[in-house]
């Protein structure tokens, strides 16, 4: 039995001081490591909202936070950076790759932000990172010189240098190619089976979502359904995903034949 | 090396233009301070030195009230005059104890007795009132240059050979190796002979002073050991006054004077002349202050989405506010650095320039590399500190606004 990576309890957000505005209304949440999974929902769900306070990006109004064992809700700023620093990893829609380094700085970027020491030996893990998300050939490239897959999967790349047991990945592929949108997730489970890294992904996409080994669902601010995709056949995912889709459940759908429904 | 300095050379090598822009603007100010300063204290030190260069920084002569301690002069009084007004003067008496303290201290750079008295030099029927200054050759030398201003003759100061004015020597008619009669107030005369004739650039010394030796002075003026006043070089002209005053309390009996207190108003002109210039300066440091704060601010903008990005990495915000501090330092330590180059470019130039007609420079300029070294170090404190601005908004940007574009 997994111990539980992350465990969030009750867990408000309002925003606003006069016309208040309830983002998250009492979520709770148990993510146990190695796990995959996915959230989605509608836009203004709460499903961002929820992703930057379990990443430490932002307090929650109420409500508290284990990560990793530690209660997150009690450690001041400063605390919070390092610990972001140590044991998570984050993967943002727009990559966000500082433009001014190359490639291989930009993976490097955490390792320094801990001023460790042996950049040798961080070097050459992030070469190895850089190999791994197909990039070997464009270390030395400065990130504007990167096509938009290729810079998300150097922030893949990025997240994995500290070595977190815990990625958190806003719609990674938002604003990607289907193409690439496949390449950059396959990576992502691949980092996931090899590396026993946990993911929470939060995306629009049903495609990735369905991959997932668990779907969490959210609207108004609340957890509504949360699901073991990975335990289901793909009818019965797809099912529960896109019910709309529901009569095109009974064929026998391939992965091909979901991507074009999308499509 | 440091994370944050890595940072923040990257941002300023990636913003080549506006970073450039902004070193040049730098250079330029600290190569005018550098330039003005240099200027100012060239122009001050050859006004200086043309004015007391060649002439005591300080003088000290017997207290007009005999004390007690039995100073007073077995000659008393003597009568002397010099130019057209007469005054009553007293002779020092015991001034060797003075002179071997002068002669030891450190701040002084020259020590000269004089004994001093009026007269009449005769020649062919005619008379013209001169001031007989007994000296000791050597040490007078070290004040007046005299040797080196000597336009006939050699520097003898001996016996009865004796050193005169040009503008005396064309009115008297005289010549090296000539002889005259020198008439006292006491009626007696002396014969002496001409060794030398000096031009000392001032057509009134030049037509009254006569050098002979301190010994025939002092008998010819009825002294004894006693002397008119030690006249003295200091190393600091500026302190000379309070120097001064200092010997004045060590020493009962004597008096002082000083040429800041006879170059009131020179000295008056040199204090506001250097307070604008240091106005001008503090001016073009503020401008270079704000040029960087207002460069760093825009930077911060320009940035946010790093330093966001950073920030959720696990960058601390002393540090994301250090990114920006650093900047401030390079881009002041860099500029100042490149500026006083410039600087001292400025001031060969000015030199050179100058020289084109004359052959020589309008006056000299020195570069000093301590004042330089001030200079850069006042503006990378200043850079810095402009950039804590920019550096505070650095530190309060939340990642999550950057991060939700």
């Amino acid at each position: 039995m997994a111990s539980p990576l992350l465990e969030a309890s009750e867990l408000t957000m309002v925003y606003g001081t006069v016309v208040k505005t309830h983002a998250l209304k009492g979520v709770n949440l148990t993510i146990n490591s190695g796990e995959f999974s996915s959230i989605i929902g509608y836009s203004g769900s709460g499903k961002t909202t929820l992703l930057n306070i379990l990443g430490t990006l932002d307090r929650p109004t109420s409500g508290t936070l284990r990560l990793l064992g530690e209660d997150i809700t009690k450690m001041s700023d400063e605390q919070l950076a390092i610990f972001r620093n140590r044991n998570l990893g984050f993967i943002f829609q727009f990559h966000h790759l500082l433009p001014e380094f190359s490639a291989l700085e930009n993976v490097l970027m955490p390792t320094w932000i801990q001023s460790k020491n042996g950049s040798m030996k961080m070097a050459s893990r992030a070469k190895e990172l850089l190999e791994l998300v197909g990039l070997k050939d464009r270390i030395n490239n400065k990130a504007t010189a990167l096509s938009g897959g290729q810079q998300q999967r150097v922030a893949i790349a990025r997240a994995l240098i500290n070595q977190p047991q815990l990625i958190l990945a806003d719609e990674p592929t938002g604003n990607l190619d289907s193409e690439t949108t496949e390449q950059v997730y396959d990576l992502m489970r691949n980092i996931n089976a090899t590396l026993n890294t946990a993911f929470v992904v939060v995306t629009h996409n049903d495609h990735i979502a369905a991959k997932s080994d668990r779907i969490i669902e959210m609207k108004d601010g609340l957890i509504t359904r949360d699901y073991p995709a990975a335990a289901m056949d793909n009818d019965a995912v797809w099912k529960e995903i896109a019910p709309k889709y529901c009569r095109y459940c009974n064929r026998d759908l391939e992965t091909d034949g979901a991507t074009a429904l999308l499509l | 090396m440091m994370f944050e300095l890595k940072i923040a050379l990257r941002f300023l090598k990636d913003g080549r233009g506006q970073t450039t822009f902004i070193l040049l603007g730098i250079a330029i100010g600290v190569a005018v301070q550098i330039f003005l300063g240099t200027l100012i204290s060239g122009l001050q030190k050859d006004l200086v030195n043309g004015t007391v260069g060649s002439s005591p920084h300080m003088t000290f002569s017997a207290a007009e009230t005999a004390d007690a301690s039995g100073l007073s002069s077995a000659n008393g009084f003597v009568a002397s005059s010099a130019g057209n007004f007469s005054r009553q003067e007293k002779t020092l008496d015991n001034w060797r104890p003075l002179l071997a303290t002068l002669d030891q201290a450190t701040e002084t750079t020259a020590v000269s007795p004089v004994a001093e008295g009026s007269g009449f030099l005769l020649k062919s029927g005619e008379r013209w009132p001169i001031l007989v200054r007994g000296i000791e050759p050597e040490r007078a030398n070290e004040i007046y240059e005299l040797k080196s201003k000597l336009s006939a003759g050699t520097y003898v100061v001996e016996g009865d050979q004796v050193l005169i004015g040009t503008s005396l020597a064309a009115e008297a008619l005289l010549e090296t190796g000539d002889t005259f009669t020198l008439e006292l107030p006491g009626g007696q005369r002396q014969s002496l002979t001409v060794a030398g004739i000096f031009d000392l650039g001032n057509n009134s010394l030049n037509e009254t002073w006569l050098f002979m030796s301190l010994s025939r002075a002092q008998r010819l003026l009825g002294f004894g050991d006693d002397i008119s006043r030690v006249e003295v070089q200091v190393e600091d002209v500026f302190a000379a006054d309070l120097l001064a005053e200092a010997y004045e309390k060590q020493f009962i009996g004597i008096k002082s004077e000083n040429w800041k207190v006879q170059n009131a108003s020179l000295l008056s002109a040199l204090t506001s002349q250097s307070s604008s210039s240091l106005t001008i300066q503090a001016f073009v440091l503020l401008a270079i202050t704000l040029g960087i704060a207002s460069v760093l601010a825009v930077s911060v903008v320009q940035k946010s989405k790093q330093i966001g990005i950073l920030k959720a990495m696990g960058t601390s915000s002393a540090s994301a506010s250090r990114i920006f501090l650093f900047q401030g330092g390079i881009l002041g330590l860099l500029g100042s650095v490149l500026g006083s180059g410039m600087g001292y470019a400025l001031t060969q130039a000015f030199l050179w320039g100058t020289s084109i007609q004359t052959g020589e420079a309008l006056f000299p300029l020195e570069f000093d590399p301590a004042a330089a070294g001030t200079i850069i170090a006042i503006a990378t404190v200043a850079s810095i500190v402009s950039a804590l601005f920019p550096a505070r908004r650095s530190a309060s940007l939340n990642p999550i606004d950057v991060i939700r574009g």
